[in-house]
């Protein structure tokens, strides 16, 4: 029970998660219903995939905007690229999605240049490379199995969530256990101090930019699952804005240093419970965004409270 | 106190969701999914507030259902994102609504979610621009304008302005768009039935794009020069973007214009006598349309696949009858 206690102090979005369910459940029984849990868990596939690299980002100390038309245009990628067949449409449109992310890394790395002005610019340029791909039109998937593999079920579950999860739990296991991971926070809490200590900021920054990179593209290779289709407008425009929103919801810290992929996937759960709920009582999605708006800064006030409060006591 | 705050926000939170549900859901139509003697019309829309038609789409729609005994309407807007509106479709799969109404933010990529509801044995209806001709299986049928027949009215219109004898270019919107297709479609096929004397020298794409139909018509006025009759546009901001190069080389007025879809725009550019003809597309009717075909198959009733609302003729004799249209 104290541990329980310990965990909802460490992480309240999980508490205000377990809040808004029970309340829901009070009012709409049917909220429980599988189905629609399950609908919430495949919603939340392509937007977690986005923010596993996000966090890892943004405990280094940084960001990525670009994350969204990346998403998008690997998706595109993922369906043109399918008369080569599917596997190697999926690896290209990774391995585009992790060559943009080396690009941002290589400018905010090495070139020094300022995080927001290097992923503004690849998020608006990947944007007309989408269009130019497209040729602003959309693409559509012809590959049945392709398609049949993005609505399919594993034991009941999701597909596309279970695949997303296992990233999560090797991301999770990544921060805490290896060497790259320690030196992601050790850069985010305290550069000079990571510098001091022999630690390799540069590369580090780097891996993670592509790391961004390259979940972004996972995420459009299984949006272009769940669609069998691509239009030039996914991901714009502020997929990367919410993919952000949903990692500080969960209460990685914005400046870095501190945060996991629990509190990430907190955050992501309860913007999809929150918009499913919303959609129950039949709110008009105007109020949808203002209420989302409304729980972004309120979570991490509670959670500043909390943490200096924390510190105290330690 | 670390756990009364929580505690508080937890509880502010939810006093804020249940005021804003109550606030917001007066029309309870996710209450009434679970009710079997209500009918309840899913609808997603493409993007409300995107463009006045779009709006006083969803308004009418609104006001359309509340006027009606027994009948319930949940409203989503996918706000143009595909991915979203794909997820909005399944949310309302699993509320067992009794027709699902898609105004879709793309035609190819809704196909998954018609076949989904068809799947789940749930109606579904499209609304305004159509799917693409795979996910014809799995729906009802259309409820929107006849854009072909738009088409039909843009050649009815300039072969009396030309008394049967000219040559014409036909300036449509974004190739591999169904309205566009149509509507040019419906121009060239009876052209080519009915007026032998007309010859449709060029076809090109603005892409739904004013500055592009500018381009174009430069273009084409450089390419024919005095050659050219007449003009058909697929709608009325193509007409205003060709009207801006014709006004720029002075033949403003002497070439013929029709248009297949009369906005704000064009009727102001009708009353100065520079287009001749358009449709006049009404989104409270396409609205209403919508809704009553929703509503007769919620009740079980046969409808035809293709239910177009009237989208008619208006000219400089007759626009007094009809208000400048607010899009």
């Amino acid at each position: 029970m104290k541990r329980v206690l310990n965990f909802f102090r460490r992480q309240p979005i999980w508490a205000i998660l377990l809040g808004i369910i029970v309340v829901t459940s009070l009012f709409r029984p049917d909220f429980l219903a599988i189905g629609n849990l399950l609908n919430i868990l495949v919603q939340s596939a392509v937007n977690g995939m986005l923010a596993i690299g996000m966090t890892f980002l943004m405990i280094n100390g940084y960001f990525d905007l670009s994350v969204g038309t990346v998403m998008g245009f690997t998706a595109a990628l993922t369906i043109g690229l399918q008369p080569l067949s599917v596997p190697v449409a999926i690896v290209l449109a990774i391995g585009a999605g992790a060559a943009i992310g080396a690009i941002n890394g290589f400018f905010v790395a090495k070139a020094k240049i300022n995080a927001f002005v290097v992923t503004l610019g690849s998020f608006i340029g990947v944007r007309g490379l989408i269009y130019i791909y497209t040729g602003e039109d959309a693409l559509v998937g012809k590959v049945y199995e392709f398609f049949s593999f993005g609505a399919s079920r594993v034991l009941g579950i999701p597909t596309l969530f279970l695949i997303m999860l296992a990233f999560a739990l090797i991301g999770e296991f990544a921060l805490r256990r290896s060497a790259h991971g320690r030196r992601t926070y050790a850069i985010g809490g305290n550069v000079e101090a990571a510098e001091n200590a022999g630690i390799p900021v540069d590369r580090t920054v780097f891996l993670n930019f592509v790391l961004c990179g390259t979940t972004a593209a996972i995420g459009g290779v299984l949006l272009a699952a769940r669609l069998n289709a691509a239009t030039p407008g996914l991901g714009w425009p502020d997929t990367n804005l919410m993919t952000i929103a949903t990692v500080v919801l969960g209460g990685t810290s914005l400046t870095g240093g501190s945060g996991s992929i629990t509190r990430t996937l907190g955050g992501l759960f309860t913007l999809g419970v929150l918009y499913n709920v919303l959609n129950l009582f039949n709110v008009q999605s105007f109020y949808n965004l203002l209420l989302t708006g409304l729980v972004l800064i309120l979570v991490v006030y509670v959670d500043s409270h909390l943490k200096q409060r924390r510190v105290r006591f330690e | 106190m670390r756990k009364i705050i929580v505690l508080l926000t937890a509880g502010v939170l939810m006093v804020a969701l249940v005021g804003v549900a109550f606030a917001g859901g007066q029309q309870e139509g996710g209450e009434a999914a679970m009710d079997d003697d209500v009918i309840v019309i899913g609808h997603t829309a493409n993007n409300v507030g995107i463009d006045s038609y779009q709006t006083t789409h969803d308004r009418v729609w609104t006001e359309t259902v509340a006027a009606m005994d027994g009948v319930e309407t949940i409203q989503l807007d996918a706000g143009g994102d595909v991915a979203l509106q794909l997820s909005q479709v399944e949310d309302l799969i699993q509320q067992q609504v009794d027709v699902i109404a898609i105004w879709p933010v793309n035609g190819d990529a809704l196909v998954p979610g018609a076949q989904r509801a068809y799947e789940a044995g749930i109606p579904v209806i499209i609304v305004n621009s159509l799917i693409a001709e795979e996910g014809f299986d799995y729906i009802e049928g259309f409820a929107g304008p006849d854009t072909y027949q738009q088409g039909v009215n843009g050649a009815i219109a300039m072969i009396e302005a030309l008394d049967g004898e000219g040559q014409v270019v036909d300036l449509m919107g974004l190739p591999g768009y169904v309205t566009a297709i149509r509507r040019s479609g419906g121009f060239h096929d009876y052209i080519e039935e009915n007026a032998p004397g007309i010859e449709i020298i060029a076809t090109e794409p603005t892409d739904w794009n004013r500055a592009k139909a500018t381009e174009v018509m430069e273009n084409l006025l450089v390419r024919f020069g005095d050659e050219i009759d007449g003009v058909y546009v697929a709608d009325d901001n193509i007409g205003i973007g060709a009207l801006n190069a014709m006004r720029e080389a002075g033949v403003a007025g002497d070439i013929v214009m029709t248009s297949a879809c009369m906005f704000g725009e064009g009727y102001d550019a009708m009353a100065e006598g520079l287009i001749y003809s358009s449709n006049y597309q009404s989104p409270a009717e396409d609205a209403i349309n919508a809704v009553e075909m929703a509503v007769s198959i919620a009740n079980g009733e046969e409808v035809p696949f293709w239910n177009f609302f009237e989208t008619p003729i208006v000219t400089q004799e007759n626009m007094d009858e009809y208000e400048r249209p607010n899009f």
